[in-house]
């Protein structure tokens, strides 16, 4: 059911379940991602990929299930916890303060300090836009200046701004919520560019998205959820109109590799 | 095309791409300047005079200060009407502890500074720990310390300061080195501190030009860097020759000078600075980095109490005396000074040196037609205007860029 099995688990989730009230958002699903693949997260509207992507990030604990890093197991409460396990989540609305520059955001809550005057931390700044241009050249992202203004950004640039900073303090895993949703036909080329380029650079992601283009197109593996479950997990392969049926098939609960269990 | 010509057209091009960029930036020292060579017209040269001038800075200052804090509290998309009643209160205080308490003035200063801290923290726990609007917390708070103010005055009315150290913030000068022959009359302390703050500024935009360079194309052509050289000394060089030519440098100027310094320093240059940004321009994604929101909101309206308290004790020191309605409408003349020094009602932005020239534009206006005899509604109708100018402008500039 696993092909492409290159290498252990970078994350592993075990049978996560989460209710909101009466709703039972995830039922118990199990996933994996491997070192340096590219994994496509689909379903429908409430099928619980946003759910659970919240859950490996931080910002929801789980009712029940396990999260293992690496094969160690972690308890995440805050987003902020997730992250120092290298867990980078990348919002829809990319999150970014458009007041900032781009090296400012790149930075934002984990600004390089110079020197300490008391309580004060003086900024690096000289150091943080080297490292913010050098990341950005690195991933062929073109915007002229780290000096610019995010407000003065396209959608696109801003995308790549806020998956940039997501890359930018070697995060094992990152996490793409909808990163085309927003944007146009060029940009979408662009962001799904910096995937690749981000895989060749031996990079972890999990790639939520309504384009089945976009996951045929970027990712080696693609798990379907339907009503909080998991009922495909395979390999992208194959004709893409093919591709499409079988996963709209699986999206709509005409196909159901794993079967009703784990209710309740 | 020859090497001249495209050298020419590329300095008009960039002075004409600076002008679009930073328009408003720069919006309100050139409404300043203008502001300041009307009434220098008007008034015959009076406006400019040394006396006026030292006037019109020891004004400023108990507003200005106010200003400064509230620019951060606007930034972090909050508001604070209480601070006005909180300086006349805390004027009072002063007055109280010195004159009833037999408190010193060196014990006196610091005490009020961190009642003015505390009180700001108290709003700051009404905004981030209860999730009250800031306006209605700090209104609550202007009911508060106005009755505050008027029950502590009550018993007595105005009370004197007879403190000649206190007295002496709001009207006294920093005291000239002895013993200088040369340039008789001139007051040489403020001429060095001037020529320090001219030579000091030169060397340190040298210096952050060549780092910018070492790495990044994009600064400022040579002309027009130049050219900001040149206009901030003549700028800062009139200035100082205009007050060394009277008695000097006042304490209020000294102190307002400490306060604009420090904050500058704070909001561009450090980490406390930048998330205070940051949570203005997108609270959320700035709690997602792991900024704590509440923290920057105590802190933010804390130093605004400590400011509120440095107002007090400047205006109450220029009167030499608290008043039972010390602190009437600051905290509006510091808003508006704010909104037209470039503060953004949306918050995330907004500078502190900003505020200071809103609150000078507003100053200026004051005196300006005081001097010229104008009527007191024209007065607030000329005030009005600039205000709502200055934030049409801000809008208009804002939706092109």
């Amino acid at each position: 059911m696993t092909p492409g099995e290159v290498g252990p688990a970078v994350v592993e989730l075990r049978h996560i379940k989460k209710n909101f009230g009466a709703v039972q958002a995830l039922r118990g699903v199990d996933l994996q991602l491997r070192h340096n693949e590219v994994l496509g997260l689909v379903g429908d509207n409430a099928a619980g990929k946003s759910t659970l992507m919240k859950v490996l990030s931080g910002a929801y604990v789980p009712d029940g299930g396990d999260i293992l890093i690496e094969g160690e197991k972690v308890e995440f409460s805050s987003p902020m916890d997730a992250r120092r396990q290298g867990i980078e989540m990348v919002y829809q609305d990319f999150a970014l303060a458009n007041n900032l520059d781009v090296a400012g955001n790149v930075f934002l809550g984990r600004e390089a300090v110079g020197a300490r005057i008391g309580p004060l931390a003086v900024m690096d700044n000289r150091y943080m836009e080297q490292e913010a241009q050098g990341l950005l050249n690195r991933l062929k992202i073109d915007i002229s200046s780290v000096r610019l203004k995010v407000e003065r950004l396209s959608g696109g640039q801003r995308q790549a701004v806020a998956i940039a900073r997501a890359t930018a303090f070697n995060a094992k895993v990152i996490i793409m919520d909808e990163p085309t949703a927003a944007l146009s036909v060029a940009a979408i080329g662009k962001v799904l560019d910096l995937v690749r380029q981000l895989k060749a650079q031996g990079s972890s992601i999990i790639i939520i998205s309504h384009r089945l283009e976009d996951i045929y197109q970027v990712s080696d593996r693609m798990i379907v959820l339907r009503h909080g479950l998991k009922v495909s997990d395979t390999p992208v392969q194959g004709d893409i109109h093919e591709f499409r049926e079988r996963v709209v098939a699986y999206i709509v609960g005409a196909r159901n590799d794993f079967g009703e269990r784990a209710v309740g | 095309m020859t090497q001249t010509k495209r050298a020419q057209m590329s300095f008009l091009q960039a002075a004409m791409k600076l002008v679009r960029g930073n328009i408003r930036e720069y919006g309100m020292y050139v409404a300043l300047l203008a502001i300041m060579a009307v009434f220098a017209v008007t008034t015959d040269g009076v406006f400019i005079s040394s006396r006026n001038i030292v006037t019109l800075v020891n004004q400023t200052g108990y507003i200005a200060v106010l200003a400064v804090g509230m620019t951060l509290v606007i930034v972090i998309r909050h508001i604070d009407l209480s601070v006005g009643y909180l300086s006349g209160f805390l004027g009072a205080v002063a007055a109280i502890s010195m004159v009833s308490w037999h408190v010193p003035v060196y014990a006196t200063i610091p005490l009020v500074l961190v009642i003015g801290t505390l009180a700001g923290l108290l709003s700051g726990f009404l905004v981030a720990k209860m999730e009250i609007p800031a306006f209605v917390a700090t209104l609550a708070g202007w009911l508060g310390y106005r009755g505050a103010l008027q029950l502590v005055t009550r018993a007595t009315g105005t009370i004197i300061i007879p403190d000649d150290t206190f007295n002496a913030i709001g009207n006294g000068f920093i005291p000239d080195i002895p013993g200088i022959k040369i340039l008789p009359g001139l007051h040489h302390l403020t001429l060095i501190l001037g020529f320090l703050g001219i030579v000091i500024f030169v060397v340190s935009e040298i210096i952050a030009r060549r780092k910018l360079q070492s790495y990044d194309s994009n600064v400022l052509p040579t002309g027009m860097f130049l050219a900001k050289l040149v206009l901030v000394t003549v700028l800062v060089g009139g200035i100082t020759w205009i007050l060394a030519g009277y008695q000097g440098l006042s304490w209020t100027a000294a102190v307002v000078l400490v306060v604009i310094l420090v904050y500058q320093f704070i909001t561009t240059k450090t980490v406390l600075g930048r998330h205070i940004y940051a949570v203005g321009g997108n609270p959320e994604a700035a709690e997602l980095s792991g900024i704590s929101v509440k923290r920057l909101t105590y802190v933010v309206f804390g130093s605004m109490g400590m400011l509120a308290a440095l107002s007090g004790i400047l205006f109450a020191s220029r009167l030499r005396s608290a008043t039972t309605t010390a602190g009437q409408l600051f905290e509006l003349d510091a808003i508006a000074a704010a909104f037209v020094g470039g503060v953004s009602a949306a918050g995330g932005v907004g500078k502190v040196v900003g505020s200071l020239i809103g609150a000078f534009v507003m100053t200026s206006l004051s005196s300006g037609m005081n001097l010229m005899g104008m009527d007191i509604s024209y007065q607030y109708i000329v005030r009005a205007s600039v205000l709502a100018a200055a934030v049409i402008f801000d809008v208009a500039t804002r939706n092109r860029g």
